[in-house]
């Protein structure tokens, strides 16, 4: 398993963000959906080595990010596309997907080849030496989704990814996404359904810190099957019978 | 966005570690070419000029007051925009909100610090440099003596890395919107303060790469010519400025998340190494003396070797009594010679007149406080042949401009001289002694109406001639101080 | 809310004003900048404690001076960006009171502080010299961005440092442009701190802070 999470919990102050997750996840794509709020970036946070968990365990591709050697290992072979996706304005496009192959501590002589493939990937090969100050925030995106993809990471954790992409491009993603899950483990924070029923082979459903739902698309979408939950297709049907029947 | 990579990338990435230096390198260059301090570097530049480059080049050439101002001045300009720029570039993450995805990447925290602080302090270097060279060339072009003062350059030089990792460990620690002003103005003046604090040679202040000889001497034109520039305070700086630059380097890999353990004990082994490094530098410099020769002399550093004069040979003008100066000083020769001829023509060819006056080193002394007493070294007079010695005005650890030299040398070296051939060694002079004095300076320093005013008016209508002819005959008696003012002619 | 109603005052009551202004404040880290200039205020009432010689006793109130100016334009930068430069016609009057109360209290901190103790130049010295950093400060923030309003006032410190030092040890640098190396009362230098002042209160008021992106200041 490249990911495997026990009882993982995260506070923050007197809020309980994580409550408990349990998780295990080999390659593929996985979707993690759920309401504002429910827990999914903090999750992806702590997935991401970036912030510890209150309390559980985690073991990120066979090692344990709580020791720094392992977690230096796992970042090596980590990709991260964070909600609020920060960027240095001056940077041109391949010079920031380039700083970042070069934090993930990518052999030298391949970081130049890594990083035009990457770029090309997103489609900004036409923009490679843009600045990334004259870009529109879809370009953006794909450009945080560049840098996380350059060392052909074997978890990929991505938060809101499609914010802001055009439809095309979301199609585009979601065959990178596919594409990408053969062999790493993809996990996908997103608030879009079908995002998740087009590129995802598994999905879970959070709310309230805590995972209430972990299956396949159609079994989400069979939750949903005679029931009178809200939404336009049956994936969000079985999102929001889900969400009902853990609420009531 | 394409499913299928373009080209074949490495399925995993390789240790880095077998390359570690070239992705080093990579980083670095990566940095560079998108480091503010290059943006600063034409209002660096033009601050240079106006508060460094132009006062320096108001100085006659001398390496010793360009080298001693440029240190001082440079330093100024350079500390409050390099911490400025430094705490800038290391809030830089939190700024832009990059601190997550940061946090994500393998390299330590502490590495990525340093190549961001390398770049910034590398694009100072240039401009520090580059500035020094400029003024170093033009020096070097208006034919100063010798050759130039390194260790003025490489205080400067050195100070950049510190004052780079001073406004970066602030910036990082505290990034902060108010950081970068407070922590800039503050460095400016805690550098100033630091010369505030200095009195006398003895203190531990004088460590502050602001000070380049005897705080309150300033740019001094008479230290560095007759010996060698003292290295033992810039030694002492470098001590300093090298510790506080590797504690605080250090600083930045102490916090939790800066990188393994391994690591930040290296961070704590650097910080402790650089703290003792500073500290050993600071009380190094408060064992300084001033040393006779005019700089500050650390006992445990001091050199003999730096004691030794170093050769030159005097360049001298075709006046009567021929003025030998050292050649650092030859700019001034035709301004000495035009002041002091007239007295010489008087005085040459008298008895135990000077067949020749030699520019001297001079000798300081430390006095209380921040006072400075200099004077000549060795006696005023030499035998065989008879030479007087005497210091220039500029000597007194003042540069002074063409004007006020020429006034300075007529109404004090040329009296000096006039006395030493006139006046012997006595300390008050006779009436005749001042009369004659005030005749041949033609000053009216004597109170109007007074018999020696009269006597000097009397003595200053004869003609040059006669005038010398009856100081031939009498000077040996004037000297003695036999000759009454009734038997002045 | 109707497109009439964006460009109203908030809610048509003092207290709605007053909760807007705390927030604008608020945004800008006022607080903050008010404890920096306290901070300021005391660091020049410690150093006013030893004696200082001719021209340092002039350059060191200068110092905390630009500290506290750098710090005020540092207050200028919008965490918001184009979000609050497209809302109704508020935002100019705030801004420019935010500047006028932190020069004001900026001012009134530092005199303060000099009271009773020897503060060379006086009270009209410090206020002409504040007045004419902040403006510095405003305009640089307007044409930088807030992130580098410290540039423009900590090179003119180091110009105005040095003129000082050039009234003692000449040739003197005397032009009114560098206000802080004339004498309290000259009428040349008071003016031109004031023009200083007002074009960057006015440029504060109207642009803001050119914000970190590449928009250009101008657009409200």
């Amino acid at each position: 398993m490249n990911v495997a999470t026990t009882e993982l919990t995260r506070r923050f102050g007197r809020t309980m963000a994580v409550a408990g997750v349990t998780l295990d996840a080999g390659p593929g794509v996985y979707g993690l959906l759920g309401p504002n709020g429910a827990g999914k970036t903090s999750l992806l946070r702590m997935l991401a080595t970036v912030i510890p968990p209150s309390s559980g365990r985690i073991r990120l591709l066979g090692h344990d990010p709580d020791i720094y050697r392992q977690r230096r290992q796992i970042r090596r072979r980590l990709g991260y596309v964070p909600q609020n996706l920060g960027f240095y304005p001056g940077f041109t496009v391949v010079e920031f997907v380039e700083y970042f192959a070069l934090l993930k501590e990518m052999p030298s002589a391949e970081v130049h080849r890594a990083v035009a493939a990457a770029v090309e990937r997103v489609g900004l090969g036409d923009k490679a030496k843009a600045k990334l100050r004259t870009l529109s925030g879809g370009m953006l995106r794909r450009v945080g989704i560049a840098q996380a993809i350059v060392n052909e990471p074997e978890l990929l954790l991505l938060d809101e990814p499609t914010a802001g992409l055009d439809p095309a491009q979301r199609v585009a993603f979601r065959a990178l996404l596919r594409d990408l899950g053969q062999r790493a483990t993809v996990i996908v924070s997103t608030h879009l359904v079908e995002d998740v029923g087009a590129a995802c082979t598994q999905v879970a459903l959070m709310d309230r810190g805590k995972i209430v739902f972990h299956g396949t698309p159609d079994e989400l979408t069979a939750r949903g099957v005679g029931t009178t939950a809200a939404g336009d297709a049956p994936l969000e049907r079985g999102y929001s019978a889900v969400l009902a029947e853990t609420r009531s | 966005m394409t499913a299928t990579p373009v080209t074949q990338v490495p399925t995993r990435p390789a240790r880095a570690r077998r390359v570690p230096l070239a992705a080093a390198g990579r980083l670095l260059r990566l940095e560079l070419r998108r480091n503010v301090m290059l943006w600063m570097l034409p209002i660096v530049a033009a601050l240079f000029w106006l508060i460094t480059y132009r006062p320096a080049m108001a100085y006659p050439p001398l390496w010793n007051v360009r080298a001693m101002t440029m240190q001082t001045t440079a330093l100024a300009i350079f500390v409050p925009t390099v911490v400025g720029v430094a705490a800038w570039l290391a809030s830089r993450e939190a700024r832009h909100g990059m601190t997550d995805l940061l946090s994500g990447t393998s390299r330590p925290r502490w590495a990525r610090q340093l190549a961001t602080w390398a770049a910034t302090t590398c694009w100072a270097l240039v401009a520090y440099l580059g500035c020094v060279a400029v003024l170093y060339a033009v020096t070097a072009r208006q034919g100063a003596w010798g050759g130039p003062l390194w260790w003025p350059a490489a205080v400067g030089a050195a100070s950049l890395p510190a004052f780079s990792a001073l406004g970066f460990a602030a910036g990082a620690l505290r990034p902060s919107r108010f950081t970068t002003p407070l922590v800039a103005v503050a460095a400016f003046l805690a550098l100033e303060l630091t010369a505030q604090f200095i009195h006398g040679d003895h203190s531990p202040w004088q460590v502050s790469p602001l000070v380049a000889g005897p705080w309150e001497n300033g740019a001094d034109p008479g230290v560095a010519t007759f010996y060698p520039y003292l290295p033992d305070l810039p030694i002492v700086q470098l001590i300093f400025l090298t510790g506080l630059t590797t504690a605080l380097l250090g600083v930045l890999g102490l916090p939790a998340g800066s990188g393994g353990r391994r690591l930040r004990r290296s961070a704590a082994a650097l910080t402790t190494a650089g703290l003792l490094a500073a500290i050993t530098a600071t009380t190094l410099a408060g064992t300084g003396r001033l040393d006779p020769r005019g700089m500050i002399a650390i006992p445990a550093l001091h050199n003999p070797a730096d004691n030794r004069p170093v050769p030159y040979t005097p360049v001298c003008s075709d006046t009567p009594i021929p003025i030998c100066v050292h050649p650092a000083y030859s700019v001034h020769l035709p301004t000495v010679t035009a002041a002091l001829e007239p007295v010489l023509s008087e005085l040459a060819g008298l008895p135990d007149a000077p067949v020749r006056i030699n520019q001297t080193a001079a000798t300081y002394r430390q006095e209380s406080g921040n006072g400075v007493s200099i004077s000549r070294a060795g006696p005023a007079m030499s035998d065989t042949p008879p030479t007087l010695h005497i210091l220039l005005p500029i000597q007194l650890a003042r540069p002074v401009a063409t004007d006020v030299l020429t006034a300075e040398l007529w109404t004090n070296t040329a009296r000096d001289i006039l006395y030493n051939v006139i006046g012997g060694d006595r300390r008050e002079k006779t009436e005749a002694q001042q009369a004659v004095a005030e005749a041949i300076l033609k000053t009216s320093t004597l109170p109007p109406g007074t018999r020696t005013a009269a006597a000097a008016q009397r003595f200053a209508a004869l003609s040059p001639a006669a005038r010398h002819a009856w100081l031939t005959s009498h000077v040996a008696a004037l000297r003695a101080g036999q000759i009454t003012l009734a038997e002045l002619p | 809310m109707t497109a009439a109603a964006a460009g109203k005052p908030p809610a048509g009551s003092a207290h709605a004003g007053l909760r807007l202004a705390w927030l604008h404040l608020t945004s800008r880290r006022v607080p903050a900048a008010l404890a920096a200039i306290a901070v300021c205020a005391v660091a020049l009432r410690i150093a006013l404690h030893w004696q200082w010689n001719a021209y340092g006793a002039l350059q060191l109130p200068l110092i905390f001076e630009a500290g506290c100016a750098a710090v005020i334009a540092a207050t200028t930068a919008s965490p918001f960006g184009e979000p609050e430069r497209a809302t109704g016609r508020w935002l100019p009057l705030l801004r420019l009171g935010t500047a006028l109360t932190l020069t004001a209290a900026a001012a009134g901190a530092l005199v303060a502080a000099g009271t009773g103790a020897h503060l060379a130049g006086g009270a009209l010295d410090v206020l002409r010299n504040l007045a004419g950093l902040v403006g510095i400060g405003l305009l640089c923030a307007a044409l930088l961005g807030g992130a580098l309003t410290w540039t423009a006032p900590t090179a003119y410190l180091m110009i105005a440092i040095y003129a000082l030092y050039t009234q003692w040890h000449g040739p003197a640098l005397t032009t009114p442009w560098i206000w802080p190396a004339r004498p309290p009362h000259d009428i040349g230098a008071a003016l031109c701190a004031g023009l200083v002042f007002i074009t960057g209160m006015a440029a504060n008021a109207l642009c803001g802070a050119r914000d970190a992106t590449n928009e250009r200041p101008g657009s409200r």
